[in-house]
């Protein structure tokens, strides 16, 4: 339970007090920061629509004659306010924020190339080193790579939707309670790293491309 | 509740605002009915403070006599004390971010310290103490037309300023006798005047080019929530650096004209202000200066002042670009730009901002008035009195810590709303340590040397404990006003303080601009650096690791096997110290594995006697 600074009484850990409106110095989770039920799919005009609501209850903005403890409840749920809404709004970060709050982590050592991407990956470093190599050669030649490797980035994003639309799959089955948590999880895992090597590729291509271009 | 005014403290003029019913205004000099105050101090040599125009007086020039676009420049005036003109400039700086240019026009106290200080007469000021005086001159202006005290204000500031900058704006509030209630960034406080009105919705870009910065920021402007996505800028670039380039042109084309006397360099500074100005409605201008025993002519034509300001102007577009990527639109994605500052009168400027967004900018709100507007505004939604509208602002640079190497882990990404926190848990690295150092950095570099220093500080003291032991957890707060603050408790005895951070100093517009830049160009080199640190890393701790075991084991292991070891390891120790990773990793492994029976047999060992204890702990 939580004491409200502004009318004293207790409730619920919770961004604003039920009882008065004020601010409240909870520390909670970021679905309950935003109010919103512990579900992984997300209407993202909701989130927001929360989002602005709880802000205009709980901004320092507001706040700017009231006592210390009313402000620093104020400034510090705003802080935790914004930042769930930041991880919320991105079904990336957000699959990413689920498994830490089931205590697990997705693992930065493990580079291994996920066996899905062998082929792609395999495609995409033989054009960037290929690419990379041709810099100082006739334009022509190059210009051609170039255009290859714009395909090879529209399959990157091929995988890449491919990938989103799994890790949204996988959300709703979180939510529908079908699967055991164990295997959900490990799919999680294994969709996240999968994005998350994907963003790496396309990061490169598109500095490569980016290079390309401004010579 | 208390009124409480909004300020717009310009580099080059400075406005006080406040709201008036349902509008905000602009109040005036009570006699000589001006709106801008020009942000110039001057000292008298007995010690008199001057403000505005009065101050301007005191500059160092030539008389000027204007009819139309003919200027007749005759005698020397002013020049005695000390002018200070863009003060804004030095805000948050340190002694080391002075230009050549700078030290030229005006004598620096202490050359050492990590603060600038100007030397006025004998005495020494800070640029927040002289600051205070363009405030201390507008809060006197407020009081006389509204008959009230006034001692609470807003003060905007340009969006991409950092920690520094934005500390030493609160200072120089608090040495007027002011207390800064929110410090705004200057677009965002344009759309508020332009949302207050609804004439911008939707997706905003707000183009703000002042007298010294310049800034940029996307904003989603909704049901009164104005959120900014993003925002980028500098905050070395403004209208003063397009004067400079009509300066040189002017001094390159007239030879005979002496470049070193401090009289005619303002003179001619003070004209080619003029003449940009005039430039904007005619395509020529062309001013007479008399001097003793000679009659020179300035000429400037709109091409030429095009072709000079062109390039500062491609740098305010390309500052587009990054905010559009940051804030993941595209220029078609929004829905108004707004114009801001008075470098935006050119014709060129607009030219270019419409093509760039393709859109007529919006210019309704006059360029020099709507951020004092805009600050009023944000004063009334502090006072309660603007319903529902509310600002959601964003910190323009990242914030990390440095960690072992030097590397930054970076704890807040640019653009990220505030208020905000994140919280990081830190221990002690050796048996007893009693403190332990934290660098806290702003920058988007991967390197802290390559950042800016925005603070250091110790925690402690520490109850004696075993390395790792101690548990801090530190929490990183930055405000609504984007400046840091720091709180840290001890997990085990729950034992909380705010920390004292002292700034190290504020970071200079070259210095962000370079970082940012550099981000981008080198981030391939930042990268391998990082490698190669982390590969560093790892062979110290093998090296320190295999030396504790063969000291501690000695037994489990032969001569032969020893002498192995120590040459494999001689050969890492040798690796480390030079720069090639893919040698010292492949050296590291090789001594992992010839380490591993050996690492091995320890384990074994290990877990006998545990076996062994359990056993005659079962038995007794």
């Amino acid at each position: 339970m939580v004491q409200c600074p502004s009318c004293a009484r207790r409730s619920e850990p919770c961004l604003v007090c039920p009882q008065c409106g004020g601010p409240l110095p909870a520390e909670t989770d970021g679905f309950t920061a935003l109010g919103l039920p512990p579900k992984l799919v997300i209407d993202l005009d909701e989130l927001e629509r929360a989002y602005h609501t709880i802000s205009r209850r709980i901004h320092p903005d507001h706040f700017v004659a009231s006592p210390p403890d009313v402000r620093a409840a104020s400034l510090k749920g705003t802080a935790l306010l914004t930042r769930s809404y930041r991880i919320l709004r991105d079904s990336i970060s957000r699959g990413i924020y689920w498994l830490e709050l089931k205590g697990d982590k997705l693992s930065e050592s493990n580079n291994r190339v996920p066996a899905e991407l062998a082929e792609l990956v395999f495609e995409v470093q033989e054009q960037l080193a290929e690419l990379r190599a041709s810099r100082d050669q006739s334009g022509d030649q190059s210009k051609g790579l170039a255009a290859n490797m714009l395909h090879v980035r529209q399959d990157l994003d091929i995988a890449m939707n491919r990938a989103l639309d799994e890790l949204n799959g996988n959300f709703r089955r979180w939510d529908s309670g079908a699967a055991s948590e164990a295997s959900l999880r490990g799919e999680l895992k294994a969709v996240l790293a999968r994005i998350a090597y994907l963003r790496t590729l396309i990061r490169d291509v598109d500095r490569e491309l980016e290079t390309v271009e401004a010579a | 509740m208390a009124r409480i005014v909004g300020i717009d403290l310009g580099t080059t003029n400075s406005l006080i605002a406040t709201m008036q019913g349902p509008q905000p205004r602009v109040i005036p000099d009570p006699e000589t009915r001006q709106t801008l105050l020009p942000s110039v101090v001057a000292y008298s040599p007995e010690g008199e403070v001057f403000t505005g125009e009065e101050a301007i007086k005191r500059e160092p020039h030539l008389s000027v006599e204007r009819d139309g676009a003919v200027a007749t420049v005759g005698f020397p005036g002013g020049g005695e004390g000390a002018v200070i003109r863009s003060v804004k400039r030095y805000m948050g700086l340190d002694n080391a971010d002075l230009a050549p240019a700078d030290r030229n026009r005006y004598t620096f106290a202490d050359l050492s310290g990590p603060v600038v200080r100007f030397k006025v007469g004998d005495r020494v000021l800070t640029p927040p103490e002289i600051s205070a005086e363009i405030l201390k001159a507008l809060k006197k202006r407020a009081e006389a037309v509204l008959q009230e005290k006034i001692d609470q204000v807003v003060i905007t500031v340009p969006a991409y300023f950092n920690d520094g900058q934005r500390q030493a704006t609160k200072d120089a509030g608090l040495l007027a006798g002011l207390q800064v209630e929110r410090l705004v960034n200057e677009p965002t406080a344009a759309s508020l005047a332009y949302g207050l009105q609804k004439m911008a919705s939707g997706r905003v870009a707000v183009f703000d080019f002042g007298g010294g910065t310049f800034d940029v920021s996307i904003l989603s402007v909704k049901d009164g929530i104005f959120e900014v996505l993003a925002t980028h800028g500098d905050t070395h670039l403004g209208g003063d650096d397009i004067d400079r380039a009509v300066v040189d042109f002017t001094f390159d084309g007239l030879p005979d004209l002496p470049r070193t006397d401090r009289h005619i360099w303002n003179t001619v500074r003070l004209l080619a202000e003029d003449a940009k100005k005039i430039l904007s409605f005619q395509a020529g201008v062309a001013f007479e200066l008399k001097l003793p025993g000679k009659t020179l002519e300035l000429k400037l034509d709109r091409a030429d002042l095009e072709r000079l300001a062109a390039p500062f102007i491609d740098r305010t577009i390309e500052s587009c670009r990054h905010a559009l990527k940051d804030a993941g639109l595209q220029s078609s994605d929004i829905d108004a730009v707004v114009l801001v500052g008075g470098s935006t009168r050119m014709p060129l400027v607009r030219r270019r901002v419409q093509e760039f967004f393709g859109r007529e900018p919006l210019c309704s709100i006059d360029p020099d008035q709507v951020v004092a507007l805009g600050a009023a505004v944000q004063a009334g939604i502090l006072m309660g009195t603007q319903g529902d509208m509310l600002l959601l602002d964003v910190v323009p640079l990242s914030l990390g810590i440095e960690t072992i190497g030097g590397v930054v882990e970076r704890l807040v990404f640019r653009n990220t709303t505030i208020p905000t926190s994140v919280s990081e848990m830190f221990t002690t690295a050796v048996d007893n340590q009693t403190h332990v150092d934290i660098h806290v950095v702003q920058g988007e570099r991967e390197l802290a040397k390559d950042c800016r220093s925005l603070a250091r500080f110790k925690l402690g003291p520490l109850d004696p404990k075993p390395a790792g032991m101690p548990r801090v957890a530190v929490t990183f707060l930055i405000d609504a006003n984007g400046i840091l603050n720091v709180m840290a408790a001890d997990e085990e005895t729950g034992r909380g303080h705010m920390v004292d951070v002292k700034p190290s100093y504020g970071l200079t517009d070259e210095e962000i601009e370079r970082m940012l830049e550099e981000a981008i160009d080198y981030g391939e080199a930042d990268i391998a650096e990082r490698l190669m640190i982390t590969a560093r890393n790892d062979a110290e701790q093998i090296l320190a690791a295999v030396a504790k075991q063969m000291r501690d084991h000695g037994g489990l292991i032969d001569d032969q096997e020893r002498r192995q070891i120590d040459e494999m390891a001689a050969l890492v120790d040798q690796a480390r110290k030079e720069d090639d990773r893919e040698k010292l990793a492949a050296l590291v492994e090789e001594l992992n594995q010839l380490t591993t029976p050996f690492a091995e047999r320890i384990m074994d060992e290990a877990i006998k006697q545990a076996l062994e204890k359990k056993t005659v702990q079962e038995l007794s």
